[in-house]
């Protein structure tokens, strides 16, 4: 299983940028689709070796489940593949990358400590729910019981993210309360 | 320890040897904070509504609107029954206090003939959110107080009858049953009861299953997503888990039967209580919020919990949604069960 962090509990990834562009390209994409679909513009993937191992869009209706949003959704197909390819979870996400168009709110960054991820590359802040710097700051808190800290980059192609949120709820309901957003 | 537990159990009549806990914000919980003004006796004391008038403009307190502006003189044998505070003091330790003239100076027009010597107090930065802050603050300078009754009663310990605190006991009950049944099968002995308050019934009853299906399946998780299964969704398959169980749905309006697009929002716990043997992590307790949860009941703190031990989730500032917590129902058994799992949250 050699990966570029050797599989070391420190194991800081650098992607390149050439890296970054190409798989935020990706879930902007997503993020794209999920818009022209009516639902929430935010895309997500995992990325393991290169190799994308599971990508998420928000399944919060169709499962009536509040929590299911896209990172949890993506985090389930990792397991999925894990459980296939009779991979340790643990040692994948160590080496794995999770892409994102919007900051993950706190629930979801508790899920990606809890699991130990190696880092977190998003677009906008989210600023209601933000885990990663905006309301806590999950990564970097002291949380000895709680998975490892990870690494976030954050800022990529924001504006555009932000857009893609604004156009969804202007298209959702332009009465609509901000308390309606739900990412 | 197993027999100990099961004769607790067994004694219903018997008083309950817990006590519920509010787990309170941390402005409600901090000490109050104290700021340095100037303070002068009142020798006329039909010139005080007068004074407390020009005052108000020449020296407004601008941001402490619960501050009185007058009090009764501590020392009641003083000539001089009331005092009034002129203003907000940027004192040093060693300075003498300023005279009334060079407090007033440039202030604006004020007639301060009767008004006595300039003297140092200490009033409260902040209006008292709790009875026990409202008495602190006070015993310096007086300060209006806008009590919260229920905080009040809840500090007390008062806020639930005999009768509510056996109906929790049975719900904690189901929760450790949960728990030692997960437990048996390998998982982390947590467990957790969803509850619809108004006829007391068990919605559903979920265990730790982080050894299962998902390592992120804690027992809070389980709950959330077997009420969704309830309503016809759901994510995770339990059949391996019999105590993981959907008990019943609710009748009548929910808050997720509106139909229609986007406007069908689950939040599945609207109006719901949650008992969960111990302190969830920041994960489930965002989860509570996301769902919608009304209030939240545990036995024990966890040392990276966030309804009260590392974050107070339920009460975080700029969430949309905040719930009440309240911590120590069965406080004993649920130590027990945390002390027989090696694990963390
Ligand atoms: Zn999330
Ligand atoms: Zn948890």
């Amino acid at each position: 299983m050699g990966t570029e962090g050797g599989g070391s509990h420190e194991a800081v990834f650098h992607p390149s940028t050439q890296e970054i562009e190409l798989w935020m390209q990706k879930a902007f994409d997503m993020a794209k689709n999920a818009l022209d679909n009516g639902e929430v513009p935010v895309g997500c993937l995992m990325v393991y070796n290169n190799n994308i191992l599971g990508r998420g869009r928000n399944e919060v209706n169709e499962t009536k489940n509040a929590t299911r949003h896209a990172e949890m959704v993506a985090i389930d197909q990792v397991l999925d593949w894990c459980r296939h390819n009779n991979k340790d979870p643990a040692d994948v996400f160590r080496s794995t990358v999770l892409y994102v168009t919007v900051e993950p709110c706190i629930m979801c960054a508790g899920a990606l400590r809890l699991l130990n991820i190696a880092l977190v590359v998003y677009g906008c802040k989210n600023e209601r729910f933000g885990g990663c710097g905006s309301v806590l700051n999950i990564p970097a808190d002291h949380l000895p019981h709680t998975g490892a800290p990870f690494k976030c980059i954050s800022g990529y192609r924001s504006e555009e993210a932000v857009e893609l949120l604004k156009m969804f709820y202007k298209q959702e309901n332009p009465n609509a309360p901000k308390s309606k957003v739900r990412k | 320890m197993e027999p100990e537990c099961k004769r607790r159990k067994t004694g219903t009549g018997a008083l309950l040897s817990w006590d519920v806990v509010p787990v309170l914000s941390p402005e409600q919980c901090q000490d109050v904070e104290l700021l340095e003004a100037y303070a002068a006796p009142i020798f006329n004391k039909r010139e005080t509504s007068r004074l407390v008038k020009e005052l108000a403009t020449v020296c407004p307190l601008a941001g402490l609107p619960h501050i009185k502006r007058v009090r009764a003189c501590p020392d009641k044998l003083s000539p001089h029954p009331l005092e009034v505070l002129i203003c907000l003091a940027d004192h040093k330790a060693h300075q003498e206090v300023p005279s009334l003239d060079m407090l007033l100076a440039g202030a604006g027009p004020i007639d301060s003939s009767s008004l006595g010597r300039p003297f140092l107090v200490r009033i409260a930065a902040r209006p008292p959110l709790t009875r026990q802050q409202f008495e602190k603050a006070s015993r310096h300078w007086p300060t209006s107080f806008h009590e919260d009754k229920q905080v009040t009663v809840a500090l007390r310990g008062d806020l639930f009858t005999e009768e509510r605190k056996t109906r929790m006991q049975t719900y904690m009950e189901l929760a450790i049953q949960a728990a030692v049944a997960g437990q048996a099968q390998g998982m982390e002995a947590v467990g957790a009861v969803l509850v619809e308050p108004d006829s007391g019934s068990v919605l559903t009853v979920g265990h730790d299953c982080r050894y299962g299906p998902s390592p992120l399946l804690h027992a809070v998780m389980v709950c959330i997503d077997l009420a969704a299964h309830g309503q016809g969704g759901g994510t995770y398959k339990y059949k391996d888990y019999l105590a993981c169980r959907f008990v019943r749905a609710v009748s009548g309006v929910h808050p997720t039967a509106e139909e229609g697009g986007h406007e069908e929002l689950p939040y599945i716990c609207t109006g719901y209580d949650l008992y969960v043997t111990r302190e969830p992590c920041v994960m489930c307790a965002m989860a509570l919020v996301h769902s919608r949860i009304r209030r939240v009941f545990f036995g024990v703190p966890t040392p990276d919990g966030a309804l009260g031990s590392r974050y107070k989730i339920h009460t975080q500032k700029d969430l949309n949604h905040h719930y009440e917590v309240f911590r120590g129902v069965m406080a004993h058994e649920c130590e027990q069960l945390s002390n027989r799992t090696a694990g963390t949250f």
